[in-house]
C-alpha cells in the first residue's frame, strides 16, 4: 500500500510538469491549429541560459532570464519565420517547426559540453517526510506553479479581450480579422507565452528529483513524452492538458511497478493510441468538422 | 528528367564500383536504403497526406521478418527460406503490418495522426527487445543469411574480376541495392500516374469529395498504408544487408527509432511532398550528407573539437526544412524545373 | 539526341579514361629489411593502430580520456625508441556513437592499420564484429562484456562485466552488508553491457540464494525514481547498478530520498566523477564501485606519473579512470607488438598469435596481471572496489585492493572453453 502511495505520489508530481509541457502545445494549437514541434528546443533554450548565467548572477535572477529568453525565443521564431510564410497552412508550418527543432537542439547540446546542467537549485534533492511517504520539492512546487498557471491560463482565454480573440480566431480567422482582431498580436503572443511555459518547465525538468540527468538530450526527450499528454486530452483543451499531463505521469508510474520499465514508455503512448482510436480528437478536443 | 537523359546517369551508376573504394561504395548504399524508404513516405505523406512517424518501426517489421525468414533454424526462430523468396516474404509482412495500421488512420487524422503513428515506434522498441526469438535481442542481435540470386552470394565468396577490380561484397551489394532502387522508383512513378494516385490525391485534397467522386476512402488509405510500409520494409531488409547484423535499438533513437522516422519525414519535406525523384534527392541530404562529410573529414581533418560531420549534416537538414517551407513548398524537386524556366525566360 | 550522347560520352569517359583496375586487390603480406614479417598497417619504420572513438556522442568523457590515454602512451613509446625498431602512430577517428557513421568508417580505416587499441560503444561493436573476425583485426574493445569473447579477435583488457558483479557481491558479503536469502535489486541497462552484468549477478544469486530483482532499462532513462520506490517494496537490502552514470546519480538520490538506503553496487562504466558535482553528490556514500583499472588518482606509481604527465600534455577536459585504462591498454598493446617482433611476424596473424602467446601482460599494476592464453576467458578475474571521494582527483579512492572472489573463480563465462 505504501508502495502504491508513492506511486502515485510519484506520477501526480510528474503529471504537473508534462500538464505545463502539454499546456505550451495547446496555447499554440488553439491560437493558429498549428503544432509546435520546436517545444522541446524551447526547453533546451530556456534551461541552458539558466545554466550559463546562474554562476555569475544567482539562480534567481538565471530562471527569470531563462524564462524569459524561452518566451523571446519563442517569439522570434513565430515572427521572423512562421509568419513570412503566410499562404503557408498549419500542416506545413507544423512541419516547419521540426527543421528549427533540429538547429536548436543539436546546437545546445553541442554546447552543453561536458558541464553539470542541473538548474533546479531552489527545489531539488530536497525531499520531505510524510508518514513514511517521500513527497519531492521539485513535484510539490511544480504542482503549486501549474496549477496556478493553468487556472490563469483557463480563466484569461475565457474572461479577458485577448482570450476571447484567440478563441475567435480559433473558431473562424476571417471572420475575426472582419471584426477587427489582429490575428498577428493573437498569434505572437500565443508564441510567446507557450516559451514563456517552456522555460519555466525546464526548471523542473533538469533536476535530480524530476529527470535524473540534468539539461541534456533527454530534456528533450520528456518534452517528447508530453506529446501523448496534449494529444490524449485534446490539442485545444485546457483541460486536456491537465488531464493528459497527469494521466501520462500515473501510466508511466503505475506500469512501471505493475508491468515493466520497458514497456513504461510504450504504455504512455499505447494509451494514447486507444484513446484517440475512440476519440479521435482527444479527449477533450473538439471534433474537427469534414468541409467540402 | 526526359526520359533518356536517365541513360548516362545509369551507366555512371553502373561503373561506380569499378572506380570508388569501398567507404564511398557504403556511404552511397546508404544512401539508396534511404531513398528507398524516402519514396515509400513520399507517397503516404505527399501523395494522400496521411502523416506518419512510423517508418522507423516499418523498418525494423522489414529487417526482422526478413532474418527470421531467411534464417538457420537454431538459438533463434529461423525458417531457412531463400533469401530472395524472403525478401519477397519481408515486404509483404511489412505491407501487411500497414495495413494492419490503415483503420485508425481511418478515424485520426492530420497532426493526431502524425503522433498516434509514433506510439508505433514504441511498441518496436518494446518488442525488438522483449522477442529476443525474432531479433536476437539487443545484447548481441542476430546475423542475417546472406542474400543470395539463384545461388550467386551477394558476400566475398567466390572470385568475380570485371575489369580487373575484383567484384566483392561490397560491389555486389552496390548492384543488388542499385536494383532493388530502380524498381522501387519505376513502380511508385507507375503508380502515381495512374488511377491508384489520382485517388491518393483526391483523398489528399478532401476526403468527402472523394468520396462523392466514388473513390472508396477506405481502402484508399488502406492501400497507401500497405505500399508505404512494403517500401520501409525493403529498406528494412537492405539496412540488415547493409549493417550485417539485426540488432533491435537499446533505446528510442537508434536504427529504427524516432530519429530514423523525423530524418525521412525530413527527406520527404525537402525533396518535396509527394514527388518520388525529390525523396531520392532528400535521401542524398538527409542521408547522405553525415556519411560523406564523416569520410572527407577523416581524410582532410576539416573538423575538430565539437563540430563535427553529424552536428554539420544537421543544421544543414534542419535548414533546409525550414527554406523549403518558406519558400519552395514543392521542395527541391521543384527548384530544378524552375531554373529551366527561368533560363528560358532570360533567354527569350 | 546529340546531346544525350554527347553527355553520355562526357560523363562516362573520364571514368574509362582513369585505367580499369584503379582499385587493388587485397593486400599481401611481406618480408621487410630487418626479417621481419610485415602486412597491413605496418611498414619498414612504422606500425599505425586504430582508435574508434566517441569524441561527440553520449561516451564521449569516457572515450576522450581513453584516446588520451592511449595518446600518452605512443609518445611514451616513441620517445624510448618505438618497438620493432618502428615508431607507432594512431588513426584516430569519430563515430559519434551511431552505428551506420562507424559502418562507413571502418573500411576506410581498416585497410591503414595493424588493430584497432580502442573501438567504444557496443552498437558499434556489434556493427562491427563480423567485419573484424573477416578482416583478422586483433582488436580491443572499450566495452568489458564476455559475450565479446566467442570473436576471437577480441582483446579484452581486464575484466568482464560478469566477473566484476560476482567480485562485487561475494566483497558486499564480506563485509557483512549482505547474506544469504536477501533480496536484491539489480537495474541494468538493456544490451551487450547490462545484459553480462546480470548474467554475473544471476550467478551469485543461484549461489546464495539471493532472491533477484531484474529491472531492465535503455541507455537514454534517466530518472529511476519510480523504479527504485519498487525495488523498496520489495524490501531489497542492496541495489546493483550495470547501468549509465547518470542512471546511478538518480538510482542513489532516490533510494536515499525515499529512506531506502541500502549498499549499491555498480559496474566499472558506472559511475563518473562528475557525478560529485551533482544533487546526487550526497547521496553517493553507499555506492561501491568494481572495476579491474585503477582509478585516476590510485595511489601506485605508475598511476601517478600518468596523471602526472596527462597534466603536463595540457588536455583541457576533466580526466577520469578512462585515462589510466587507456594507457595500460596500449602498454598490453605494447607487449603484444613486442611478442610478435620476436616472432619475427607483424602481420595481423601475427599479432594474433601473438596476443594468446601473451600469458601475464604487466601494466605496473593499472590492470590486474592479464592472461590471454584461454580463448573465449576472461583474461583476470581480479577487481579493485572503490569509494566515490571528492576530496581526490578523479573522484574515488579504493576501499579494497586486488582480489579475487572464490565464486569468481569457478564462473564459467559465456564463451569459455
Amino acid at each position: 500500500m505504501t508502495t502504491f502511495l508513492q506511486l502515485m505520489v510519484n506520477g501526480l508530481g510528474k503529471g504537473a510538469v508534462f500538464a505545463l509541457l502539454a499546456l505550451g502545445f495547446v496555447v499554440i494549437y488553439k491560437a493558429t491549429e498549428v503544432v509546435n514541434f520546436a517545444h522541446g528546443s524551447l526547453v533546451l533554450f530556456g534551461g541552458y541560459l539558466v545554466l550559463v548565467t546562474k554562476d555569475h548572477i544567482g539562480w534567481a535572477a538565471a530562471a527569470i532570464i531563462g524564462i524569459l529568453s524561452a518566451g523571446l525565443l519563442a517569439l522570434a521564431v513565430e515572427r521572423l519565420l512562421l509568419a513570412r510564410s503566410r499562404h503557408a497552412d498549419p500542416f506545413s508550418l507544423a512541419l516547419l517547426t521540426i527543421g528549427v527543432d533540429v538547429i536548436i537542439t543539436e546546437e545546445i547540446i553541442r554546447r552543453l559540453g561536458v558541464s553539470v546542467p542541473f538548474i533546479g537549485d531552489a527545489w531539488d534533492a530536497k525531499p520531505i517526510q510524510l508518514g513514511g511517504i517521500t513527497l519531492f520539492r521539485t513535484h510539490l512546487v511544480a504542482l503549486l506553479v501549474a496549477t496556478v498557471l493553468i487556472t490563469a491560463f483557463f480563466l484569461a482565454s475565457r474572461y479577458t479581450n485577448w482570450g476571447i480573440a484567440m478563441r475567435a480566431q480559433a473558431e473562424n480567422r476571417e471572420a475575426a480579422a472582419l471584426v477587427g482582431i489582429r490575428s498577428s498580436r493573437v498569434t505572437a503572443s500565443a508564441w510567446l507565452l507557450a516559451g514563456l511555459l517552456a522555460g519555466i518547465a525546464v526548471l523542473f525538468i533538469a533536476t535530480q528529483d524530476f529527470s535524473g540527468a540534468g539539461l541534456s538530450r533527454g530534456t528533450h526527450s520528456i518534452a517528447l513524452a508530453a506529446f501523448p499528454a496534449a494529444i490524449l486530452g485534446g490539442l485545444d483543451s485546457t483541460v486536456g492538458a491537465i488531464v493528459g499531463g497527469v494521466a501520462v505521469g500515473l501510466v508511466d508510474a503505475l506500469s512501471t511497478y505493475y508491468v515493466s520499465f520497458a514497456f513504461a514508455k510504450s504504455a504512455v503512448f499505447l494509451v494514447m493510441l486507444v484513446v484517440l482510436v475512440v476519440r479521435p480528437a482527444g479527449l477533450f478536443g473538439t471534433r474537427e468538422t469534414t468541409r467540402v | 528528367m526526359s526520359r533518356l537523359a536517365w541513360i548516362p546517369v545509369g551507366i555512371v551508376l553502373l561503373l561506380l564500383p569499378l572506380y570508388l573504394e569501398a567507404p564511398w561504395l557504403k556511404a552511397g548504399q546508404y544512401m539508396m536504403i534511404g531513398a528507398v524508404g524516402a519514396i515509400g513516405l513520399t507517397l503516404l505523406t505527399g501523395q494522400a497526406g496521411q502523416l506518419s512517424l512510423a517508418h522507423g518501426f516499418f523498418l525494423l517489421v522489414g529487417a526482422t521478418s526478413y532474418t527470421v525468414l531467411a534464417g538457420p533454424k537454431g538459438d533463434h526462430l529461423g525458417l531457412g527460406l531463400d533469401p530472395l523468396i524472403s525478401l519477397v516474404g519481408a515486404v509483404a509482412i511489412s505491407a501487411l503490418a500497414g495495413m494492419a495500421f490503415a483503420p485508425v488512420a481511418g478515424r485520426v487524422r492530420g497532426i493526431y495522426l502524425g503522433v498516434a503513428s509514433l506510439s508505433l515506434v514504441f511498441l518496436g522498441l518494446y518488442l525488438g527487445q522483449a522477442a529476443e526469438s525474432l531479433t536476437g535481442g539487443t545484447s548481441t542481435g542476430r546475423d542475417p543469411a546472406t542474400f543470395k540470386l539463384f545461388g550467386f552470394p551477394f558476400s566475398n565468396e567466390g572470385d568475380l574480376v570485371v575489369a580487373g577490380v575484383p567484384i566483392r561484397g561490397t560491389e555486389r551489394i552496390w548492384y543488388l541495392f542499385l536494383a532493388l532502387l530502380a524498381l522501387a522508383y519505376w513502380l511508385a512513378r507507375g503508380a502515381v500516374r495512374t488511377r491508384i494516385g489520382r485517388a491518393w490525391r483526391a483523398v489528399r485534397d478532401n476526403e468527402a469529395a472523394a468520396a462523392a467522386m466514388g473513390v472508396d476512402v477506405r481502402r484508399t488509405k488502406a492501400s497507401v498504408f500497405a505500399v508505404s510500409s512494403a517500401y520501409a520494409g525493403l529498406a528494412g531488409v537492405m539496412t540488415v544487408l547493409w549493417f550485417d547484423i539485426l540488432k533491435p535499438d537499446e533505446s528510442e533513437y537508434g536504427t529504427y527509432g524516432v530519429n530514423t522516422s523525423i530524418a525521412f519525414l525530413a527527406m520527404v519535406i525537402i525533396g518535396g511532398l509527394g514527388s518520388v525523384g525529390g525523396a531520392v534527392i532528400g535521401a542524398l541530404v538527409v542521408f547522405g550528407l553525415p556519411q560523406v562529410l564523416t569520410l572527407y573529414s577523416t581524410d582532410l581533418g576539416w573538423f575538430t573539437g565539437s563540430v563535427t560531420p553529424v552536428l554539420v549534416s544537421s543544421f544543414v537538414y534542419g535548414a533546409a526544412i525550414v527554406l523549403v517551407v518558406l519558400f519552395e513548398p514543392g521542395g527541391l524537386a521543384a527548384v530544378g524545373p524552375r531554373v529551366k524556366h527561368r533560363i528560358r525566360e532570360l533567354r527569350s | 539526341m546529340k546531346r544525350l550522347l554527347a553527355m553520355t560520352v562526357a560523363l562516362v569517359l573520364p571514368l574509362s579514361l582513369a585505367a580499369c583496375g584503379t582499385k587493388g586487390g587485397a593486400e599481401t603480406n611481406t618480408g621487410s629489411a630487418d626479417g621481419v614479417q610485415t602486412g597491413v598497417g605496418v611498414t619498414d619504420s612504422q606500425i599505425t593502430l586504430g582508435v574508434m572513438a566517441d569524441l561527440s556522442g553520449p561516451f564521449k568523457s569516457l572515450s576522450t580520456a581513453i584516446t588520451h590515454g592511449n595518446e600518452l602512451w605512443v609518445k611514451d613509446l616513441n620517445a624510448s625508441g618505438g618497438v620493432c625498431g618502428r615508431q607507432v602512430k594512431l588513426e584516430i577517428v569519430d563515430h559519434g556513437y551511431k552505428a551506420e557513421t562507424a559502418k562507413t568508417l571502418y573500411p576506410q580505416l581498416e585497410p591503414k592499420v595493424l588493430g584497432f587499441v580502442q573501438l567504444t560503444g557496443s552498437p558499434i561493436m556489434a556493427a562491427l564484429g563480423k567485419d573484424i573476425e573477416t578482416d583478422k583485426v586483433t582488436t580491443t574493445p572499450a566495452s568489458w562484456s564476455s559475450e565479446l569473447l566467442g570473436n576471437p579477435y577480441v582483446m579484452i583488457v581486464g575484466t568482464t562485466y560478469d566477473v566484476e558483479m560476482i567480485d562485487g557481491l561475494s566483497y558486499l558479503q564480506k563485509q557483512g552488508l549482505l547474506k544469504d536469502g536477501d533480496a536484491v535489486g539489480h537495474i541494468y541497462v538493456d544490451g551487450e553491457y547490462g545484459a553480462n552484468g546480470l548474467r554475473g549477478s544471476k550467478y551469485y544469486a543461484e549461489q546464495h540464494n539471493l532472491k533477484l530483482s531484474e529491472v531492465k532499462i535503455t541507455s537514454t532513462d534517466t530518472d529511476l525514481t519510480n523504479v527504485v520506490t519498487g525495488l523498496k517494496g520489495k524490501g531489497v537490502k542492496a541495489i546493483l547498478l550495470t547501468t549509465t552514470p547518470k542512471q546511478t546519480g538518480s538510482a542513489a538520490a532516490a533510494s536515499k530520498a525515499l529512506g531506502l538506503n541500502v549498499p549499491i553496487l555498480g559496474n566499472n562504466p558506472s559511475f563518473d566523477p562528475a557525478l560529485l558535482q551533482s544533487p546526487a553528490a550526497s547521496a553517493l556514500n553507499k555506492l561501491y564501485i568494481v572495476a579491474s583499472s585503477v582509478p585516476y588518482s590510485a595511489d601506485i606509481p605508475k598511476a601517478k606519473e600518468i596523471a602526472q604527465k596527462y597534466q603536463a600534455a595540457g588536455y583541457k577536459e576533466p580526466p577520469n579512470a578512462g585515462v589510466p585504462y587507456g594507457y595500460a591498454v596500449a602498454e598490453v598493446w605494447g607487449s603484444v607488438l613486442r611478442k610478435a617482433c620476436d616472432n619475427k611476424d607483424l602481420t595481423r596473424d601475427g599479432i594474433h598469435k601473438a596476443m594468446q602467446q601473451t600469458t601475464s601482460a604487466d601494466t605496473e599494476g593499472l590492470v590486474a596481471a592479464l592472461n590471454f592464453g584461454s580463448p573465449g576467458a576472461p583474461a583476470t578475474r581480479q577487481v579493485y572496489v572503490a569509494q566515490p571521494d571528492a576530496s581526490v582527483p578523479g573522484g574515488t579512492k579504493y576501499v579494497q585492493q586486488l582480489f579475487e572472489a572464490d565464486q569468481a573463480k569457478t564462473y564459467k563465462a559465456p564463451h569459455e572453453q
